[in-house]
């Protein structure tokens, strides 16, 4: 016991050394930057190696005007859905059948019911808003299952949308009307521009203004959030509004654009919008959703498919890409946030 | 590597060169750690200096950096630990939670992990099951009905579930038990039996590493005691006869600490906050005035109604009746209400006792945590303002010491300590008028608590009426002007004057030490 003895003496006399330099912080930074860009530099080789494969069909402005001028519906899609997820609810599943509905009422009035434009567009607005308040009634209030109410209302939705359209395409809208979303603007239309405004706009709430730190903190916890006077259920509730209005609107412009509506590709949006939303927490800000993220994340699933069909890779492409994505995408963004929590 | 073979013989538990790197951040630096056969050490040291980076490590949760050793008996265990070489190695842990399943029975608790099934029909032999339980409740000399919910427990029964299970597969003449942090549930009287159980346990040849931010029951129970600082050993089996408390601190900060003494009352003649009728939980009718400056203690035994009083008074809790009046408004506390809002206009600050559930978002940075009350009511509707939020936060953290001084740091990545500090700094920035705490000061080392104190005190001066409800006798007599204590839901005592800590905790417990006498008398 005395040798032990000694040995401690020997331990504890020895000063601690000091604290080594707070590298720690510094060196988190730069991971930090690194994980924020790793998409977008992946994003700028798959065009570098689509260039290489293909150089006389991919590297080309129509084909970067493909990319950029098709992925609208997508841009308000999945804005949408970051509306509930920013606040912690996992997963809007109707975002997609609410779009499809507002697709599917406005040219059913217009060309079936010989409405305006305008009122129709309105009353598809009107409508989808009006689905908003029903999910928020039944998750904030009523305190039912996110899941449950919105795979029961999208597929409601869905069928409902099949019904007023008598299973058809609807199409015919005036041309005119196109001119909202297609006039060309610097070589693109101008839908791309309304993304860009709405993504921007979306980043300026999260950053900025007091209801997007609100939702931050009520996505991060409804307790500490309540406790600390945050209207917790008011911001839930306008989540879900939020994102079925904004699904409306997103519908009126992606109409005008394609100039009716095939309500049996609604479903086809639900993982391309799911992939995108949870590939931007790879993206800007690691392991967080938001816009700018999800925006970008949007335009590499894109590239990555057109690529694809380019090489000549059938149909099947899209699928495999985006699930795959989606996969890998949730993967890095909880390995990230593991990383910094 | 020859001492640390020397050693092997003689040492229940050897740990050597124990380091662990979370990314850059150094947890442990060549930890030493030996326990004898037979001994009840002790392991203290500030949250965040790596007790338990340490304890995960013994229990394989975490795998330590390369060129460490532990040994049990001289046995050599592979790193990282597996589950099974430690039990059979003979080491169990009581974690700091107890890590029991609340709407589950005591003896299914016990059991976990180590159901028998019969041979044929795979299913659980209860009657065996339930006798082994009961068992080692007799050895632990806690007899409990097996059959019982742990949720309906007393929490020194709950302890004594942990315990028994930890025990389970002792066998007499060796092992070791390893108690993290898990006195802190238990009450004075409980706590003298705890120590009992451990000499008993002692008695019988097993060892003990007792880790725990009470130094005093470390001075006064202990046979040695290493104490860690920032990651490293700064003494390591020191002989705990001739060590105070005051000796243990200075090791465990690297400085002297200025006690706490009592200071002048800050109370003035204004009452700031009046509450009326009362009634949550068990509390019934309770009415109480607190003065600008002055500040207020809430204590009693668990159940008793103290804590159930100051979450209906900070908006945590719905209360069926009663109000509170404070800076002229009237609050109906049996009110069902979204959020604290109205509490918050009425300078009703709450600061809750379980931080990261109900007081600070961990994945969000120290900066956005700390400002958060205020964002609407400081802020443009269009703009926050990057400003007075840089601020508020620096101001904050110079005043209560947070460390890292960094505002972006995400508050999950901060020490317990310093989370506590943000915690307070969230509300004391909003300049209230009465402040709510809830166990202001649990589970933070010793000088976290000071800071703690000296900034409560500094805003009973600046006029900020106080409440605070706790079981710490010690913080209660540096800080109350006066204490309700609390029994059965009606203020049973109010002590005034020279508060000290005896006094509190006779109050507290000296009708429940009394029953618990008759009972097992």
């Amino acid at each position: 016991m005395d040798a032990a003895r000694q040995d401690d003496r020997a331990v504890s006399t020895r000063t601690p050394e000091p604290d080594p330099p707070r590298r720690s912080w510094l060196g988190g930074r730069a991971r930090h930057y690194a994980a924020s860009y790793a998409v977008i530099a992946v994003w700028l080789a798959m065009i570098a190696v689509y260039a290489a494969a293909e150089p006389g069909l991919f590297f080309r402005v129509p084909t970067f005007q493909t990319i950029f001028s098709s992925q609208q519906p997508l841009v308000f899609m999945a804005m949408a859905l970051l509306c509930t997820i920013t606040v912690g609810e996992f997963v809007d599943l109707s975002v997609p059948a609410v779009f499809g509905t507002s697709a599917t009422i406005l040219p059913v009035l217009v060309v079936n019911h010989h409405w305006g434009v305008w009122p129709a567009s309105l009353v598809a607005v009107l409508a989808a808003t009006a689905v908003g308040v029903v999910n928020g009634v039944l998750v904030v209030v009523a305190g039912v299952n996110t899941i449950v109410v919105t795979l029961g209302m999208g597929t409601l939705l869905e069928g409902i949308s099949l019904w007023m359209s008598d299973l058809n395409t609807i199409s015919g809208l005036p041309a005119s009307f196109g001119k909202i979303a297609l006039t060309p603007v610097g070589g693109l239309p101008i839908s791309f521009y309304y993304g860009v405004i709405l993504v921007a706009g979306f980043a300026y709430l999260m950053a900025f203004t007091p209801l997007g730190r609100h939702m931050r903190f009520v996505g991060a916890s409804r307790e500490v959030s309540r406790l600390s006077g945050v209207r917790v259920n008011r911001i839930r509730f306008g989540s879900f509004v939020a994102a079925a209005a904004l699904s409306g609107v997103g519908a009126v412009i992606a109409v005008a654009a394609l100039g009716g509506y095939n309500p049996t590709t609604s479903d086809s949006y639900l993982l391309p919008v799911f992939a995108a939303v949870f590939l931007g927490t790879a993206i800007i800000e690691p392991g967080r959703f938001n816009p700018v993220g999800t925006f970008i994340g949007i335009y590499f699933l894109e590239t990555g498919i057109l690529g694809l069909q380019l090489l000549g890779l059938q149909a099947w492409v899209s699928p495999v890409f985006y699930g795959g994505v989606l996969v890998v995408a949730v993967t890095l963004s909880t390995l990230l946030r593991r990383r910094t929590a | 590597m020859t001492g640390f073979q020397a050693d092997l013989a003689q040492q229940r538990l050897e740990v050597a060169h124990l380091s662990k790197a979370f990314g850059p951040t150094r947890a442990l630096r060549d930890v030493r750690l030996q326990v004898a056969p037979g001994e009840l050490h002790g392991l203290v040291g500030q949250n965040g200096c790596g007790k338990s980076t340490l304890v995960k490590i013994l229990t394989g949760v975490y795998t330590p950096d390369p060129g460490a050793d532990i040994a049990v008996d001289g046995r050599r265990l592979a790193l990282p630990i597996r589950p099974m070489d430690q039990r059979q190695a003979g080491v169990a842990v009581v974690h700091q939670n107890l890590g029991l399943v609340d709407d589950r029975t005591v003896w299914e608790n016990v059991r976990l992990g180590r159901y028998q099934a019969g041979r044929v029909s795979r299913r659980i032999n209860r009657r065996e099951e339930q006798r082994a339980v009961e068992d080692v409740l007799a050895r632990l000399g806690r007899p409990l009905d097996v059959r019982q919910p742990v949720a309906e427990l007393s929490a020194e029964d709950r302890a004594a579930v942990a315990i028994a299970r930890a025990m389970q597969d002792h066998q007499p003449g060796g092992g070791l038990i390893i108690f993290d942090e898990s006195t802190r549930a238990l009450g004075r009287a409980a706590r003298s039996r705890f120590f009992e159980l451990i000499r008993s346990l002692i008695d019988g040849g097993a060892s003990v590493l007792l880790i725990s931010h009470q130094l005093e029951e470390i001075v006064e129970a202990t046979d040695r005691v290493t104490v860690l600082r920032d990651g490293a050993v700064v003494e390591g089996g020191l002989t705990t006869s001739g060590v105070d408390e005051a000796a243990l601190t200075r090791m465990m900060l690297g400085r002297h600490l200025v006690t706490h003494g009592r200071v002048d009352s800050h109370a003035r003649d204004s009452v700031v906050a009046s509450v009326r009728g009362l009634a949550a939980g068990p509390v019934t009718g309770l009415d109480l005035d607190v003065k600008r400056g002055e500040i207020v203690g809430l204590t009693g035994l668990i159940g008793s109604g103290f804590q159930e009083a100051a979450e209906a008074l900070g908006g945590a809790r719905r209360a069926s009746a009663g109000r509170l009046t404070a800076d002229g408004r009237v609050i109906a506390l049996d009110r069902r209400r979204g959020s604290t809002e109205e509490f918050i206009a009425a300078g009703v600050a709450f600061v809750p006792e379980r931080r990261l559930d109900q007081g600070l978002a961990a994945g969000l940075s120290l900066a956005d945590n700390l400002t958060l009350p205020r964002v609407r009511r400081r802020g443009g509707r269009l703009r926050i303002g990057a400003g007075w939020q840089a601020e508020e936060t620096a101001a904050m953290i110079t005043k209560l010491d947070i460390r890292p001084p960094h505002p972006d740091a995400p508050v999950g990545t901060l020490s317990g300590g310093n989370q506590q500090k943000v915690l307070l700094a969230k509300w004391l920035a909003g300049a209230p008028n009465l402040l709510v705490l809830h166990e202001p000061t649990q589970a933070v080392d010793v000088g976290a608590r000071h800071g703690l104190i000296d900034a409560i005190r500094e805003a009973a001066r600046d006029g900020c009426a106080v409440l605070i409800a706790s079981v710490d006798a010690a913080d209660l007599a540096v800080l109350c002007d006066r204490v309700l204590v609390f029994r059965d839901g009606l203020v049973a005592a109010e002590l005034t004057g020279d508060l000290d800590q005896d006094g509190i905790v006779h109050a507290t417990f000296g009708v429940a030490a009394a029953d618990e006498a008759e009972r097992t008398g």
